[in-house]
């Protein structure tokens, strides 16, 4: 349907530079594909959450986390697949751009997913757009990795005497502190210990970084309720894989 | 200057295309002038683009009949093609059965009409050839009444055009008109009157019903005030009125008469149940596109004309139609349409009465969801507003909500809410902490919190609900595991939790299932029984996998093998869905997930599930919360979608071995040919007929054979699969109507005081007010004595007054019948079955209505 405004040989605005056959085939495999790909996904985002989600497009077969190759934990983004080609239509049409764990989410088709592709090609081990990106998204880890190296570095040249990098104020949208923590930003409680995602223990039980609001700290211990101990000390990019995250080249 | 492509798309629209200007008389002036030069160069691309927008875009199809009028003015010939291909269409559409089709084209035939680009009485004769037929099949001798969906159709299309050209064909060709009027009411008075109970959004509306009309009715009295009020309404532009000097002098094309298909004859007398089979499948096959909601009081929404109501609707329907997967298109021309009043309610109406129809929604739920989402941001001082007032009198009547409505309503709003942080005034509800455990507002609010507990998590939902604390009563349990072997804390050791601890060593070492399953079998099964072990095992596998949804399948996939040779039969089927529910007790969405797994791997039967469905435990929350409904539609829908893929299959398979036949015997020709031509030249070898050439056609014909042999052979296999999978569904729907006529008639009151759901409801309110008299010195337990005091004081606060039996009676029948209408198509190949094993003589009357009800059969016996 709808033909009149789509232009229906534009399938995907990206191309996976992994995909060993030609424009042709990527295509072709993008037609068939009962795989969707999920991006801009919160860190800690769980499978049970894609899987309410997603199910609402139909039955699903099988979801694959996307992980941050080195620390083996989730970084942003997951593949589905389900048993039907129409309901992976559907989960494009209907989900891309919609809300989940208040991103917004977006789902294109995929060319299927093989071993392999569930890590991060960042250089970090993350998503290569999580290197690069400026801004603080508590979601995905706070700063992009590129930032968090150089404050890092400004750290070691100055001390602030706080000690941490708590000092350095997350850029939030105003609104949001405005509800006083009610309506909470993505990911900025997250790892509370009663959460269903408790249950992941040992993949997220490194995700110590908190921004803890008020309430929450009563119940949590003093270690915790500093906003640190952040991931982005976690690794000093030594990584020798220096391959392009295409993903981050989608409009 | 823009392209003609995109004139025409956007003419109407506010858009860059056509500058500052918004009169339509301009915008068909500019999109004129560009078109007639371009005619020359490219007429085909113009005439399918035209036609495309015409069928697509039809709430523009007034612009687009005036232009064509315009362009008949210098170009006869391009508009006798248009013409032309319209009738074709048309055509094709009627012989497709394709509806949307249909209805749009007579209404751009009407517009042509207007433009003076066909006779008025071309358009009579469309008119005519489609009420005749239409009388033709509701006429009990010479046609099949069962068919009346088709019929009812073809004269909702000759109504549907008169807000487009009423006025035009009354001025013109007043007594043919008159004629097809007079046809139309007598055809209204043969047919039958539409009675669908059983796809009403409200459970009382069949006790209300009798005497308000059916959608033809409706229509046909919309369309009687239209014209006493001399065919005139606001929501159709009229530009052709801006253009009429100069179309007069247009030339009228030639319309080729159209043909109605030939109707399915049948033998006069069919059978009750042959007369509900086929009613069911016209009734599929032309179903009807809207089925009112009235959500809101006549006081809040547009004061509208009845028949700018209907034009509304149907603009929007189209919309929706057309710009499935388009969102920004969708929204933009949803809120955009040519009228010159606000329809925000209306909208909102339209929306939901899609969302919530019966027996389903022309696309999947999340689609209007999506398109509510969109609408909300596209309108944000007005839309918001209108959906949180549908909500809120939707809430209000919900007790009467259709089971299948309510269920979609739930995941609706709950998914809604995770679009917009979560927001709600929950406080306007927080009384349903009042009511009674079973009210249905008070479980819709708890469903509403699961499901957002289960987008999200626990604690971003309690802080959700801030303002109306009381309401973290209502949430789902924080949802861990319920692990009974856990070695965490101080808890007693047994020599349990060893086997256990074992197990789980074996799984971390990656033993093979055939090891486990020696273990079990040699150190485990004989010492400890079969209750032990399979408690070991079943809760020790699902607390390795417990840690997400893969983690689940990884662990069915490598050791289903060791729970199914524990579990081979239905009894232990049963008790291991217990043990799972168990584990996951506190987890309601990790429990459902996980019985679907093991009905994937077929590691339990759906048979046992339902079973599990209606153990004790079960039934007492049928009222109470979705979870098992959610785990038997999860069950139901798996095996459905196993018959639906093995038919898609096999249709493909099907295409396969045709072609497989031909490549093979065309690749046999070429063998024979080659044959012959080297024994014609025997001892004298030909050039290019060599013996390797010779070989390759062999092999060739070979190969193509032998993929002919193998397609046959898996649509063998498929068939065999299909004939197994349509057993194990009558097995299931047998099962299932047994289940739900056994719990039922042990709870239903007897039909003479509960003959009617009206009566079931009364049963307690009665029974109370007994109480109330003599119950003075009268000890109440404490559940009680809450609701008694409410009643003491009058009314709950919403007038809720269902005693706890009584609802769980009006739930479970509320299942039945949305079952039965869901799988309807499924269940008529078996109804003579059920009708001997089931629903005998001695079946409640309520439940034999809701059966019948749900399948759309006529209750003869009610």
């Amino acid at each position: 349907m709808a033909s009149l405004f789509k232009d229906p040989t534009k399938l995907s605005a990206y191309r996976d530079r992994r995909f060993s056959g030609s424009q042709e085939d990527f295509e072709r495999a993008l037609l068939a594909s009962i795989t969707v790909y999920v991006g801009n996904m919160s860190f800690y985002t769980t499978e049970e959450q894609v899987y309410e989600l997603f199910s609402r497009a139909g039955e699903i077969k099988k979801i694959i986390m996307g992980l941050d190759k080195n620390t083996k934990t989730p970084c942003g983004f997951c593949f589905v697949l389900f048993y039907s080609r129409e309901d992976a239509e559907d989960a494009v049409k209907y989900i891309s751009g919609t809300i989940l764990d208040d991103r917004p989410i977006r789902v294109d088709f995929d060319w299927g997913f093989q071993e392999g592709r569930q890590w991060g090609r960042g250089r970090s081990g993350g998503q290569v757009r999580d290197e690069y990106r400026t801004d603080y998204d508590p979601g995905r880890g706070g700063y992009g990795k590129l930032v968090q190296r150089e404050l890092e570095a400004q750290r070691q040249l100055v001390d602030y005497g706080a000690g941490s990098l708590g000092s350095f104020p997350p850029v939030m949208p105003p609104q949001y502190g405005r509800h006083g923590g009610s309506h909470g930003h993505g990911g900025s409680y997250r790892r509370d210990y009663h959460r269903k995602r408790h249950r992941d223990d040992d993949r997220h039980g490194h995700e110590t970084s908190k921004r803890i609001s008020d309430h929450e700290s009563r119940r949590i211990s003093d270690h915790d309720s500093r906003p640190e101990k952040n991931p982005r000390f976690r690794e000093s990019g030594d990584s020798d894989d220096d391959e392009e995250d295409d993903r981050k080249r989608r409009s | 200057m823009s392209s003609w492509r995109d004139l025409l798309l956007r003419i109407g629209d506010k858009s860059p295309e056509y500058g500052t200007s918004s009169d339509f008389k301009d915008h068909i002036e500019t999109c004129f002038g560009v078109l007639r030069r371009e005619l020359e160069h490219s007429e085909d691309e113009i005439l399918n683009v035209l036609l495309d927008c015409a069928e697509q875009l039809p709430h523009k199809i007034p612009l687009f009949g005036t232009l064509i009028g315009l362009m008949n003015l210098e170009n006869e010939d391009f508009v006798r093609k248009v013409v032309e291909k319209t009738q074709t269409n048309l055509q094709d559409g009627l012989d497709s059965g394709n509806c949307n089709r249909i209805r749009i084209l007579m209404r751009f035939l009407t517009v042509l009409m207007c433009s003076k680009v066909i006779q008025p009485s071309s358009l009579v004769v469309v008119f005519e050839t489609l009420l005749s037929s239409a009388a033709t099949t509701v006429d009990e001798e010479k046609g099949n009444p069962s068919w009346q969906a088709c019929a009812d159709f073809y004269i909702t299309c000759i109504l549907s055009c008169l807000p487009w050209g009423g006025a035009e064909l009354m001025e013109q060709v007043p007594e043919e008109i008159e004629r097809v009027m007079v046809g139309v009411e007598a055809y209204l008075s043969i047919r039958r009157h539409a009675s669908d109970t059983g796809l009403s959004f409200f459970e009382d509306d069949d006790e209300t019903e009798n005497g308000e009309k059916d959608f033809l009715e409706d229509l046909w009295s919309r369309v009687q005030d239209l014209s006493n009020n001399g065919w005139k309404l606001d929501s159709v532009p009229r530009p052709h009125l801006s253009f009429e000097a100069q179309l007069v002098a247009g030339k009228s094309h030639e319309f080729v008469p159209i043909s109605c298909p030939e109707q399915h004859h049948s033998p006069s007398t069919l059978s009750v149940i042959n007369h509900g089979q086929q009613k069911h499948e016209a009734e599929l096959k032309y179903p009807q596109r809207i089925r009112r909601l009235n959500i809101f009081p006549a006081s809040k929404a547009e004061d509208l004309q009845p028949i700018d109501r209907f034009v509304v609707e149907e603009y929007l329907l189209d919309v929706l139609f057309f710009f499935n997967g388009s969102r920004k298109e969708c929204a933009s021309f949803m809120v955009g349409l040519p009228v010159p009043f606000r329809y925000e309610y209306l909208m909102a109406e339209t929306i939901f009465s899609q969302l919530l129809m019966l027996p389903q929604p022309p696309f999947k739920p999340i689609y209007y969801t999506l398109v509510i989402i969109d609408l909300c941001k596209a309108l944000p001082g007005a839309f918001p507003a209108v959906v949180a007032g549908a909500v809120r009198a939707l809430f209000e009547k919900i007790a009467d909500l259709d089971m299948e409505c309510q269920t979609r309503l739930i995941l609706w709003f709950s998914h809604h809410l995770s679009n917009f942080q979560f927001i709600w005034p929950w406080e306007e509800w927080a009384y349903v902490l009042d009511l009674p455990k079973w009210a249905p507002q008070r479980v819709f609010v708890q469903e509403v919190l699961e499901r957002e507990v289960r987008l999200s998590y626990w604690d971003k939902v309690k802080q959700s609900i801030e303002n109306a604390p009381g309401l973290e009563e209502l949430l789902p349990p924080k949802g861990g595991p319920n692990f009974i072997f856990s070695v965490e804390g101080d808890r007693e050791r047994t020599e349990q939790h060893a086997l256990s601890a074992d197990l789980c060593n074996m799984v971390k070492g990656r033993a093979a299932a055939r090891e486990i399953i020696t273990w079990v079998e040699e150190s485990v099964l004989p010492i400890h029984g079969l209750e032990v072990t399979l408690k070991v095992v079943v809760q020790t596998l699902l607390d390795i996998g417990s840690k997400s949804f893969t983690h689940l399948i990884t662990v069915l996939e490598r050791y289903g093998q060791v729970i199914a040779k524990l579990c081979p039969d239905q009894d232990k089927h049963a008790m291991l869905i217990a043990e799972v529910g168990y584990y996951w007790k506190n987890n309601a969405q990790m429990a459902a997930i996980a019985i679907d797994r093991m009905m994937g791997y077929r590691l339990v039967s759906n048979l046992a599930i339902v079973r599990w469905v209606f153990s004790p435990e079960n039934i007492d929350q049928f009222h109470t919360s979705d979870h098992p409904w959610e785990v038997l539609r999860n069950a139901v829908s798996k095996t459905y979608n196993r018959i639906s893929d093995l038919r898609k299959e096999i249709s493909s398979l099907k295409k396969v071995i045709i072609s497989a036949e031909e490549a093979a015997t065309k690749a046999k020709v070429e063998l024979e040919a080659a044959e012959s031509k080297l024994s014609l030249v025997d001892g004298e070898p030909v050039v290019g007929e060599t013996p390797s050439k010779l070989t390759r056609f062999k092999s060739n014909a070979e190969k193509k054979k032998e993929e002919e042999v193998s397609a046959r052979e898996s649509l063998e296999a498929k068939d065999a699969l299909l004939a197994r999978a349509l057993d194990e569904n009558k097995a299931l729907f047998l099962s299932l109507y047994k289940n739900f006529s056994i719990v039922l008639t042990e709870r239903l009151p007897d039909p003479s005081r509960a003959g009617t759901l009206r009566e079931l409801k009364s049963t307690h309110a009665d029974s109370m007010a007994v109480d109330l008299e003599e119950s003075a010195a009268m000890e109440v337990d404490n559940e009680n004595s809450r609701q008694k005091s409410q009643s003491n004081g009058g009314r709950t606060s919403n007038g809720y007054n269902i005693g706890e039996k009584e609802q769980w009676c009006l739930s479970t029948l509320g299942y039945v019948k949305a079952f039965s209408r869901q799988y309807a198509s499924e269940i008529w190949p078996h109804i003579e079955k059920l009708e001997a094993e089931v629903l005998t003589e001695n079946t409640h009357p309520l439940f034999r209505k809701a059966v019948y009800c749900g399948l759309r059969r006529p209750n003869n016996q009610a």
